[in-house]
């Protein structure tokens, strides 16, 4: 009897975190297959069949979305990627040798993280024009690298530290140099790792606002926009901006569900080790 | 060393990485022109439409459309620094004078053009210091809207003064059936500075004086403002969390009998599926006060970039997208949300027009006499500042005195700048 | 150990070169800009003001009003999540089963786009085609108009920072939790210590490192927050919801740019000055 009223407490705790998760989403997912008047209709419809699908259609035909969506690839791609390079061999450099200063530089690493975006978008402007990389791939990879590079150093360190020296002294042994002791040797142990923080990087450059209003244009202008877009000097539109966020989503949805473990382990790595 | 060389090779690899992405947009056979563009339902028009431009002429546009606030920001930011990001601009005509300085004078183009066929008062939208920077596009004003069937079975008169109003507001007001007599926004909302400032005009003030000094603390403008706020009393009771957008939804549904609106909002008012008053609407002529009637007006307005390498290409599409064939293709594009209307005399008396838009005459009329927000390129800080205080006052958070004054402080703030 | 001391440079060199070019350039060049009178709408007329923009700044009571709401959103989201975080951490605890099924939901809000979540909030609080209204009203309570009221509209703000957040505290302090030695729970309960005075005097006490760091990650993430604020009030109704970073970028947007550059620098100082205190913190922490 206590036994099972113990088991329930936390049972029903569950569901209503579930509740409380998935509720908004619901809702904008139900508001994204209504028409306008349906989403004002009470009692609410969760649920509207047939469903309307006039916002999809809207968001996708209307606006070149395949194109923002190219673009969002390519620049979450490419952040990853280089995230990826620059964030492994400072990681490995830290975890591997010891310097004066060494966890002050760490730490000042780790603010760069910090600062206010909004502090960088004037000057990071202006650099861009002088060097004419204004709404390209390469000005929006740039600064989201920069803002990514900050915690793929310091998850990674944390990976690295994780690969036992002696592998790589064996490594040593047989003659090896040590960058090819990092490549062939430390890398592929550490790639759950890292896969982690790729996907950290990738999804922060997908989800990225503020400078991809400002600096992105026709040529390079990312998915966030567009649901922005959405709202109109006559007020929002719910429908079709619910309809844009939905697609925006999905990649989202899928690599967390997918990847859930290690993330959960990539996110928990960093505090929890101290 | 070995190690080094390699970091460097490895460095130089992401930057090309990210540089091999460069422009993914297909170059178009012809010449290209960027145009910065208002996101949303004008910008669905647009592209409905510009396959006909772009065929017939050779020139491909690329749209830049970004959402209302920050199109300002971006335009700003893109024309001032010689970044040469647009060449043609889509802009709301109080921010003309801000950015004059930038624009190429259009005296040229008109005059290949027949600008007789222009509402004069959207020509003057786009002039500032007696040079023309820019053309209308979409014409915008105040209406005056009400529930004809409302007036017709309580026997009373369209009214002509804002006392008319606040009398019928108050006769029609009726909170058991959650019926307001008048609906506009009252709160921190945009509009609301805008309402007020309606008011204050047709009472005979405003908010800087003929020289540009701040003159918001005048008894005109306390009349002005303190008929706002009694005209406040028989609006819906969450007036004050209103925007636009709820302004448009009371009216469509049926919770007000009068309501002062721009003509973008009487788009959706008219749409059967969204709107049940559909039909019932009446569309007058901005009541007057003992000024004059002053209906504000808000053109949307085409530019071209003074530094454009495209000056013809973009001339061209200027033509084409205050034309007549884009104006009535506008006009009667399908839209339930909002549209384009047109700034031309011959579009906006086209019978097709008239048929599928109720309130085009209405339109016409209140343009014609339509009053322009001061010209001066502090104009979005302004604004501003008028949105702030219209919020308190509006809201009773302050009485009106006290507010104006408040509101003239920031004005002497913000033109001392 | 002396053979690592030499040859990290190279590897370092990349990545720090880069967050000096990328990163830090654009912050001196952001000072530099804060010393000048820049318009954009009068490029021309820039002009050298020293420090004038700042005093400008410091005496406008909006800038005093928006740190306010800064700090009240930043207390308010970061004690709601570790609240909740470290309720939700107990309570799964021990519990793998339940834990293991409810994981890959709660990780969804952390990683959706800003953008979309403060889309939902729109959606889920609006006084008309929002849900939250209309079931208070089905319980018997008068839904507020909760976005245009200046005290809710940060209530509704704050709620969505915890929807997004609480799971990262949630999922830290668990970890934290299960990474605790058994021995000390074995034997507080050997010596008849209810669960409350088990968390309290040791689950609690041996957290505290992993609290510490956990709370002030998503302090310094609470204070730079923008994308949610920029679409669910946009700073508004008013300035009610306006926060340094929205008034930065309203200056920004007027074209006021040495302003604004002005009030960057300000924040940066700020930022400084707090993770200063936290690499203090830190240190006493881990000492202790």
């Amino acid at each position: 009897m206590r036994r099972s009223a113990r088991a329930a407490g936390p049972a029903l705790l569950a569901a209503v975190v579930l509740a409380w998760t998935l509720i908004p989403l619901v809702w904008m997912l139900s508001a994204s297959v209504k028409t306008e008047l349906q989403l004002y209709l009470r009692p609410p419809r969760w649920l509207v069949v047939p469903p309307v699908w006039d916002a999809y259609r809207q968001v996708l035909f209307q606006v070149p979305f395949a194109q923002y969506f190219a673009n969002s690839l390519v620049v979450a791609a490419g952040t990853t990627a280089g995230a990826m390079v620059l964030g492994a061999l400072a990681a490995y450099g830290f975890s591997r040798f010891a310097f004066r200063g060494a966890a002050t530089i760490r730490f000042l690493i780790l603010m760069t993280r910090m600062v206010p975006r909004i502090a960088l978008v004037v000057p990071y402007f202006l650099m861009m024009l002088r060097l004419g990389l204004l709404d390209t791939y390469t000005g929006l990879i740039l600064a989201y690298v920069s803002f990514a590079l900050p915690f793929t150093i310091w998850l990674m360190i944390g990976f690295f530290d994780e690969v036992p020296r002696d592998v790589e002294e064996a490594a040593f042994v047989d003659g090896c140099s040590r960058y090819r002791a990092f490549r062939d040797v430390v890398l592929p142990l550490a790639a759950p790792g890292l896969v982690v923080t790729g996907i950290f990087a990738f999804l922060l450059s997908w989800n990225e606002f503020l400078f991809a209003l400002i600096l992105s244009g026709v040529r390079s202008k990312t998915l966030p926009v567009v649901i922005a877009g959405f709202n109109t000097d006559v007020g929002p539109l719910y429908n079709e901006m619910s309809a844009a966020a939905v697609l925006v989503m999905i990649p989202t949805v899928i690599l967390t569900l997918v990847l859930q473990r290690h993330v959960v382990r990539g996110l928990t790595l960093g505090a929890v080790k101290g | 060393m070995n190690i080094r060389v390699r970091i460097a090779c490895m460095t130089l690899a992401v930057v090309l990485v990210g540089g091999l992405g460069g422009a993914p947009v297909a170059a178009a056979p012809g010449e290209t022109i960027s145009l910065a563009f208002l996101a949303g339902y004008k910008e669905d028009v647009l592209r409905a439409n510009i396959a006909k431009f772009e065929q017939a002429s050779g020139i491909h546009v690329q749209i830049d459309a970004s959402p209302y606030d920050d199109l300002y920001k971006k335009t700003l930011l893109s024309l001032s620094t010689s970044a040469n990001r647009y060449d043609v601009l889509f802009m709301d005509e109080p921010w003309v004078p801000a950015l004059a300085d930038f624009l190429a004078p259009l005296d040229d183009i008109t005059k290949q053009m027949d600008l007789a066929d222009f509402v004069p008062s959207t020509v003057a939208a786009g002039r500032y210091r007696g040079k023309l920077y820019a053309l209308p596009v979409d014409p915008n004003v105040q209406l005056f809207i009400y529930r004809k069937d409302v007036f017709q079975e309580r026997g009373l008169k369209v009214p002509d003064t804002w006392d008319d109003v606040l009398h019928d507001a108050q006769a029609l007001n009726d909170p058991s059936k959650s019926v307001a007599g008048i609906v506009t926004t009252a709160g921190s909302d945009q509009q609301t500075g805008l309402y007020m400032l309606l008011l204050i005009w047709s009472y005979g003030g405003d908010v800087l004086d003929k020289n540009d000094r701040p003159s918001a603390e005048t008894p005109e403008a306390r009349r002005g403002a303190g008929e706002f706020v009694q005209l406040l009393k028989y609006a819906p009771p969450s007036v004050q969390s209103y925007s636009f957008a709820d302004v448009n939804k009371a009216v469509q549904l049926g919770k007000a009998v009068m309501a002062i609106q721009w003509a973008s909002g009487a788009r959706p008012m008219e749409d059967k599926a969204n709107s049940t008053v559909a039909g019932k609407l009446g569309y007058a002529v901005m009541p007057k006060g003992p000024a004059g009637r002053d209906p504000m007006r808000g053109v949307w307005t085409i530019g071209i970039a003074a530094k454009t390498s495209h000056k013809d290409a973009a001339s061209k599409f200027v033509q084409w997208i205050t034309g007549k064939e884009f104006g009535t293709a506008a006009a009667l594009y399908p839209a339930t949300s909002s549209a384009i209307h047109s700034p031309r005399v011959s579009v906006l008396q086209d019978p097709k027009v008239d048929a599928a838009l109720p309130y085009a005459p209405a339109l016409l009329a209140n343009l014609r006499i339509a009053r322009s927000r001061t010209r001066v390129p502090q104009w979005p800080d302004i604004q501003e500042a008028l949105r702030q205080a219209a919020a308190k006052i509006s809201t009773g958070a302050i009485s009106v005195p006290d507010g104006l004054k408040e509101l003239d402080a920031s004005l002497g703030r913000i033109m001392a700048k | 150990m002396e053979r690592y001391a030499r040859g990290g440079l190279p590897w370092l060199a990349p990545g720090i070169a880069f967050l000096l070019l990328i990163d830090l350039f654009p912050l001196a060049y952001a000072v530099v800009i804060s010393l000048y009178s820049w318009w954009l709408v009068r490029p021309s007329d820039t002009r050298l003001v020293g420090l004038g923009n700042y005093a400008g700044l410091v005496t406008d009571p909006q800038l005093a009003h928006d740190t306010a709401v800064s700090a009240v959103f930043m207390a308010g989201a970061v004690s709601l999540e570790l609240v909740a975080g470290l309720f939700l951490a107990v309570v799964f605890a021990r519990r793998a089963r339940i834990f293991d099924l409810v994981r890959p939901v709660i990780l969804l809000p952390l990683f959706i786009t800003p953008v979309v979540s403060g889309t939902m909030w729109r959606l889920m609080f609006h006084p008309d085609l929002g849900i939250v209204n209309y079931y208070l009203r089905r319980i018997g309570i008068a839904g507020p108009p909760w976005l245009s009221d200046p005290g809710l509209a940060m209530v509704a703000l704050v709620l969505l920072d915890a929807w997004r957040t609480i799971p990262f505290m949630f999922l830290v302090l668990h970890a934290g939790i299960v990474s605790q030695p058994h021995e000390f729970f074995e034997a507080a309960m050997v010596d008849g210590a209810g669960s409350w005075q088990t968390f309290w005097h040791i689950t609690l006490p041996l957290l505290r490192y992993i609290m510490v760091v956990a709370v002030l990650i998503r302090a310094m993430d609470a204070f730079r927050e923008f994308d949610i604020f920029y679409v669910v009030t946009s700073g508004g109704p008013g300035t009610a919801t306006e926060t340094i970073q929205m008034l930065n970028y309203r200056i920004f947007g007027f074209g006021r740019v040495g302003l604004a550059s002005a009030l960057s620098t300000l924040t940066l100082v700020l930022v400084a000055a707090m993770s200063l205190a936290l690499l203090r913190l830190l240190g006493r922490e881990r000492t202790a």
